[in-house]
């Protein structure tokens, strides 16, 4: 049986970081496990920057004004001592990034250069121009290499193994030759990234983010904090859910209806298109509910038009943005509008972490960190710039606490394992020789348009309450689900068989924690509930998964420096 | 409604084939997209990767019609329009070991990449503690090198390395190498550039074809130039690339010129040449290609030829 000290799952910011210090001056075997080949993990998509109060740009930034950004970023959900945890630590963080050769943007002294972003009161995001989170990824790609990390790529995790609330191991698959394997380890960190594509079709999520991680913790009885809360970004391509940049609402683009209307006039009449992300988002929404969108279902839209800049302008204001449209929708701003919609961005929830400094979780041995999991330090709402940060700094965190509990631990027994990869062995085996049922892709697709349609941008107790309902009832037609490959050797088709089971289980804890959440904070926002309640919500969500029932729980906020206020800007 | 006949190689682990598959056109649509298509449409069994689908994973790199593309940034239109047809053949990265249908292994390039150390060799002035100092103009040197996102199409484009795997290195591995010999921060730029030089550096054939592929617009064959001016510089002269530029350098310098019959001469000696170019050099001269006794003259406007060397040196230093 495969036997390591320490199992990483993910090898994207988090996972690379956690390896990296796990396996730093100590004889611990550690191997990162990831289902694709780490320089391609989402971090990589990250363009903005990472924030950390340098102080190079503003001298008066400090830890202590990040740590307040972050705090009133998240409407006061955030547990504190965690975020200032966070942010005192973060400069230094960037020095070890540049020492592990990441290729920053300079200022003319030579410091690394920081620019101003949304949310924060100085500037102080770190930044390698538009390609942040690729140059990290890739710098962490190559010290591992350097530092001789062992990598099962293509890798799938299948489950945690738990016994009397003790991590045991693993059991995963090796997607290239199809075989399963138990693993015995006495750690792991789960870094899989976040679950955006509960929404698939619309969000700016890689195909792959389907919270694997997250949903076998949840398996295994660790609970999922705060999982109804979900950023979305206004203007994401119509067909693929791809990024267009705030730039064009920025240089005064139109947002444009049916009927030819320039229809933020309706919602922020002074502001117009320039009026804040979750407004914008909300006022699409509403336009495409109510009749004045094109196209139909998922495939609704509306333009945003940019032909009055003109030609010169767009081209030397934002010549990436016209590239982008022409690639990946097809259309030439400077002739025709671009069709936009909102598109999930983010998931603030996911695996409970109950202690910040080791990123442990309630199972001894399990350890997490990355948008896989929920620290908290974003709370109802994460601040642009604070994701990267958030990956590379607890991703260290949950590396060293994972050598902790490694060294701390013995390996467990092997009976459980063995069970439940061969469990697992079966059922592959049953769905590679399945030869009819549900299609899969339909299954998904149909959890995406309920997820977008009812527990989307803004929610309602009725609509919600109907979207479980439906979530149930594909919860019980993927049982008869149909994957169509009957191959051993790289079975992609299995793969996302259990790909949308995962999202399935996530999903249903998002439409709960959002149904049972009665008011509206940061990200979530309701339209029978328009306003923040402390007395009743200033607490986190905990949703444990019995079996097939799902158990709803509070956990207070952790306050120390800041007491709630209204979140003006 | 418009079809496109769209024919995929694919490959089991043992057997390989091409698969026909009949879809209909769709307008402003990617290369992704009718991949997807294809397969949760048609046929599930179907293997490709992807990820991100907006051009900065690199997982989604395939060959149409015998050239590598981006899946995910290459519009539909374009394709059918260079390739003025509805018939597309899709097959997976020349020059990589295939896994699956599409999907090929990265694993030995990243080994082979390990011969250049393609990682930060820290120079004295950084610290963990408190990082480096870089000026903006020395960050610009690695911005372009680091837009890389190992896609692998350059290194399915290369010629060289089609006849050469085990000698030559990748170019996204000189790439690598290049980011790190110019990075001001590393202290040690002769150990990834000793590597590259002898891994045959000097192979580079010219074919322009992985800077004209490259999604990153990457400049490739630059750095190519650029590398082997840093080995001359670094004292690497007595190797056969070296002599071979040396001649052509010394010959239009002299006479305006090349002298063909002594570049083979100049570049391997006239041993070597002896052992290996002679018959070729006289089937050459049998069909009237060259001429041995011709001694090509200085051309007239010679001053002008030098001026250009002077100016060269000049804008060098």
């Amino acid at each position: 049986m495969l036997k390591f000290d320490v199992v990483v799952v993910g090898a994207g910011g988090a996972g690379m970081m956690a390896a990296l210090s796990a396996s730093e001056k100590n004889n611990l075997k550690v191997a990162v496990l990831s289902k694709i080949f780490p320089t391609r993990s989402h971090t990589g998509a990250a363009q903005g920057g990472i924030n950390a109060a340098m102080g190079y740009r503003d001298s008066t930034d400090s830890p202590e004004k990040h740590f307040r950004d972050t705090v009133k970023g998240s409407d006061f959900l955030a547990d504190q001592d965690a975020v200032e945890f966070f942010t005192s630590g973060m400069p230094d963080m960037i020095s070890e990034l540049d020492y592990y050769g990441v290729p920053f943007s300079r200022d003319e002294k030579g410091q690394v250069a920081q620019r101003p972003f949304g949310g924060a009161s100085s500037p102080r995001t770190c930044y390698s121009a538009d390609k942040t989170g690729h140059v990290i990824l890739h710098a962490l790609y190559e010290q591992c290499l350097k530092n001789h990390v062992q990598f099962l790529n293509e890798w799938f995790l299948l489950s945690l193994v738990v016994e009397d609330g003790k991590f045991e191991g693993l059991v995963a698959m090796d997607i290239r030759d199809g075989k399963i394997h138990p693993i015995q380890a006495k750690s792991v960190v789960i870094a899989s990234g976040g679950f955006g594509r509960i929404y698939w079709s619309r969000t700016t999520n890689a195909i792959n983010m389907t919270g694997d991680g997250t949903a076998a913790c949840f398996e295994a009885g660790i609970p999922l904090k705060d999982p109804e809360f979900i950023q979305f970004h206004p203007t994401g391509l119509a067909q693929t859910g791809v990024l267009l940049s705030e730039a064009c609402r920025g240089e005064g683009g139109y947002l444009i209806n049916k009927d030819g209307e320039r229809f933020m006039a309706r919602y922020a009449p002074e502001k117009m298109e320039l009026g804040p992300r979750d407004l914008v988002s909300r006022s699409i929404e509403t336009e495409i509910k109510e009749g004045r969108g094109f196209g139909e279902g998922m495939t609704s839209y509306v333009l945003m038009d940019l032909r009055h800049l003109g030609e010169k302008k767009i081209m030397e204001r934002l010549p990436q943005v016209r590239e982008l449209a022409l690639e990946f929708e097809g259309v030439d701003l400077i002739k025709e509008p671009v069709p936009i919609r909102p598109s999930c961005h983010y998931t603030m929830g996911g695996i409970h972490v109950s202690d910040y400094k080791t990123c442990s979780t309630p199972i001894e041995g399990i350890h997490a960190a990355g948008e896989c999991c929920s620290v908290s330090i974003h709370g109802a709402n994460r601040l642009g710039g604070n994701s990267v940060a958030d990956v590379v700094f607890f991703g260290k965190y949950a590396g060293l606490g994972a050598k902790e509990s490694a060294m701390r631990r013995s390996f467990g027994r092997t009976e459980k394992l063995e069970q439940e990869a061969n469990a697992w062995k079966t059922k592959f085996k049953t769905i590679r020789e399945k030869t009819t049922g549900v299609s899969m892709f339909s299954i998904r697709n149909r959890l995406a348009e309920t997820m977008w349609n009812y527990v989307g941008i803004f929610r309602t107790e009725s609509e919600m309450a109907q979207a479980l309902a439906t979530v149930d009832e594909l919860i019980e037609e993927y049982k008869d689900a149909y994957a169509g490959d009957a191959s051993v050797k790289y079975n992609m088709a299995f793969i996302n068989y259990v790909e949308i089971g995962n999202i399935l289980k996530l999903a249903r804890a998002v439409a709960m924690g959002a149904l049972n959440r009665r008011e509206s904070r940061g990200s979530h926002s309701r339209g029978d509930y328009p306003t923040r309640n402390d007395e009743q919500f200033l607490k986190h969500t905990l949703i444990y998964k019995d079996g097939e029932n799902y158990r709803l729980e509070y956990a207070p906020v952790t306050i120390t420096n800041y007491q709630p206020e209204e979140r003006k800007y | 409604m418009e079809m496109m006949t769209v024919k995929i190689k694919r490959f089991d682990g043992r057997n390989s084939y091409y698969q026909k598959y009949e879809v209909p056109y769709e307008k402003g649509k990617t290369i992704l997209w009718l991949l997807t298509t294809i397969r949760e449409e048609q046929d599930p069994t179907l293997n490709f990767t992807s990820a991100c689908r907006h051009a900065i994973c690199g997982s989604c790199a395939v060959q149409i019609n015998g050239n590598a593309f981006l899946a995910c940034n290459t519009p539909l239109d374009d394709v059918l329009d260079t390739y003025k047809t509805m018939n597309l053949t899709f097959e997976p990265l020349k020059n990589f070991e295939v896994i699956k249908d599409l999907v090929i292994v990265w694993e030995p390039k990243m080994e082979k990449m390990t011969k250049v150390k393609p990682w930060i060799i820290p120079g004295e002035e950084g610290s963990k503690e408190i990082g480096f100092l870089q000026s903006e103009e020395d960050f610009q040197q690695i911005a372009a090198p680091t837009d890389c996102i190992l896609c692998g199409v350059c290194a399915s484009e290369c010629n060289q390395l089609a006849v050469n795997q085990d000698g030559y290195l990748e170019p996204f591995i000189l790439n690598k190498a290049y980011r790190y010999i110019v990075d001001t921060r590393d202290g040690a730029p002769e150990q990834h550039l000793k590597p590259v030089l002898e891994n045959d550096l000097w192979k580079c054939l010219h074919c322009m074809q992985c800077v004209s592929q490259c999604p990153k617009t990457i400049p490739l064959t630059d750095q190519i130039a650029f590398l082997r001016s840093a080995t001359m510089a670094m004292g690497e002269l007595d190797n056969q690339g070296a002599k071979h530029a040396y001649a052509f350098h010394d010959d239009v310098k002299n006479k305006g010129r090349l002298n063909e019959t002594m570049l083979p001469i100049k570049t391997d000696g006239l041993v070597q040449t002896a052992l290996t170019k002679i018959p070729f050099a006289l089937r050459m001269v049998k069909k009237g290609k060259i001429n041995p006794l011709h001694m090509p003259k200085q051309i007239s406007g010679i001053q002008e030829v030098r001026k250009l060397y002077e100016y060269a040196e000049e804008v060098k230093s």
